[in-house]
């Protein structure tokens, strides 16, 4: 059977089942649009971190990652060449917005950079280019920590991504991907200045994602539709539940919480923070991978009868 | 003007003329399904019943997958009916999340039916359309413009489909969905869809 009859039965099964999976965002090419938004968080984060952090080295690392994740949401679109359109939209389309949002950053973030990371260059650092390009980097920060929630709580046809609380989480999970972000670039500078600030930051905005992801499943148990709650099935006992017990608990909170312990109770070492920073990140890359893959379309036609 | 549908239940059959002259009538590639039939039984025995539900895009007066769409792409024309522009379509597939109904397909590679290849038929009427882009269905605005009634409503053998103006108080299709308390699917969305159903 060829890729495309494939395709073709695997869709006739989904639309005769009662819970039509959600496909087109995370599975193949969709798997770039993820890749695109956990680059773009980890991104913006990393920018707020490493200017409260005053890392220099971690403002170019967040840079780029947010050059790699708009050539990577590039890669997701059917059509990259006509990407300028998607400014056309800003007053309705939260993917409009996600997109002004990156490209100010970018530009922004390359005006403000320069005489950072280059004092004796084109511009100095207290030139208006480089406040000009401080506060176009800040705006795009802004849209890209908050967009990527609304984008989903937007989208109407997954009740599961449509809870209230998930714009918060995906600020949160922004925010935890700048904390490991900077640990890893202050373990590949062989920094360890106010690695314990840094660890009670991780400790607080970890604690803060749990809460609003357990709230956001619990929600869809107690108050959500059947759909919602099928898709709650699926992240915890269904098709994506490895990715939920090993990605999300093992290796963003479980492995990382104990090196966070280890480090509190006495000194971190240098592989242990770049190790913890890598495993924060992959949890949330395995939150976004696994939320994605558990939507479930509204049911039209349920065994309950038409809705 | 705001075209609409009205879908009689209680006549539909379940036979899927209205998916297969949709089929031929805008050369849908593999995949994409501009009208299809939801069935399903209800009841148990001896007192079952099968049901039939047969789905298309809503056109709704609030669509969401308009607000959603970052180009512009999908939009409404002058008579309320939704459509999309593939020139403007960037593949984002954002509406296809946005619409509650589920009606929103992309056509993300040239496809044929058979094994062989492309058909006359597939080259003549599948070819048209562009790959990655999303697709669906535009109340057959050519046959429409044309003064024909959709491709759906002129083939259903049991006249179960009707095609008509909302907005005139008189129509066939206004005073089917007063007399017969015409509902629409998730009116809980807010979307004010324009696609009607009888109930059984």
């Amino acid at each position: 059977m060829s890729d495309s009859q494939a395709k073709y039965q695997q869709m006739l099964i989904d639309l005769r089942s009662d819970f039509r999976p959600q496909r087109d965002w995370g599975e193949g090419r969709g798997l770039l649009l993820v890749v695109g938004h956990f680059f773009v968080g980890v991104a913006a984060g990393g920018w707020l971190m490493s200017l409260i952090f005053a890392s220099s080295n971690g403002l170019l690392l967040s840079y780029l990652l947010a050059a790699l994740g708009g050539v990577v949401h590039l890669g997701f679109l059917g059509h990259p060449e006509r990407y300028w359109r998607m400014m056309r939209r800003v007053k309705t389309s939260w993917v409009s917005r996600g997109f002004v949002g990156i490209t100010l950053f970018l530009v922004g973030g390359f005006l403000y950079l320069v005489p950072v990371l280059w004092p004796t260059g084109l511009w100095g650092g207290g030139s208006i280019t480089a406040m000009l390009g401080y506060g176009m980097a800040a705006i795009g920060m802004v849209v890209m920590i908050g967009y990527m929630g609304f984008v989903y709580t937007a989208s109407r046809a997954i009740p599961f991504w449509n809870s209230p609380l998930h714009p918060a989480l995906y600020v949160g999970y922004a925010l935890r991907g700048g904390v490991a972000a900077l640990l890893v670039t202050r373990a590949l500078e062989a920094n360890l200045d106010q690695v314990n600030q840094l660890l009670v930051l991780w400790i607080a905005v970890t604690v803060a994602v749990t809460l609003f992801y357990v709230l956001e499943i619990h929600g869809a148990l107690s108050s959500g539709n059947a759909a919602a709650r099928r898709s709650v099935h699926e992240l915890l006992a269904g098709r994506v539940s490895a990715y939920f017990y090993g990605g999300i608990l093992l290796l963003g909170i479980i492995l990382p919480a104990f090196l966070v312990w280890t480090g509190m109770s006495g000194p971190l070492t240098l592989g242990a923070m770049a190790l913890l920073g890598v495993a924060s990140a992959g949890g949330d890359f395995f939150m976004k991978y696994a939320t994605i893959r558990a939507g479930v379309h509204l049911p039209l036609l349920t065994r309950a009868g038409a809705r | 003007m705001r075209y609409g549908m009205v879908i009689d239940l209680k006549r539909c059959i379940g036979c899927y003329g209205c998916q297969l002259s949709c089929k031929a009538e805008n050369g849908t590639p593999p995949g994409v399904f501009f009208a299809r039939v939801l069935k399903q039984e209800e009841g148990t025995y001896p007192t079952v019943n099968m049901l039939f539900l047969p789905v298309l895009c809503n056109h709704c007066e609030e669509p969401a997958c308009v607000d959603a769409c970052p180009t512009g792409a999908s939009f409404i024309w002058e008579d309320g009916t939704v459509d999309i522009d593939p020139d403007q379509c960037v593949g984002c597939r954002s509406c296809m999340m946005a619409c509650p109904y589920g009606n929103r397909y992309i056509n993300d590679k040239p496809q044929h039916y058979f094994a062989q290849g492309q058909t006359a038929f597939e080259q003549a009427r599948t070819g048209r359309h562009q790959t990655e882009v999303v697709m669906k269905c535009n109340f057959c605005r050519d046959r429409v413009q044309a003064g024909q009634d959709p491709a759906c409503v002129a083939n259903c053998p049991t006249s179960a489909r009707i095609f008509g103006d909302l907005d005139d108080s008189s129509s066939i299709v206004s005073r089917l969905i007063k007399e017969r308390a015409g509902f629409t699917l998730h009116p809980e969305m807010a979307t004010k869809p324009c696609v009607y159903y009888l109930p059984t």
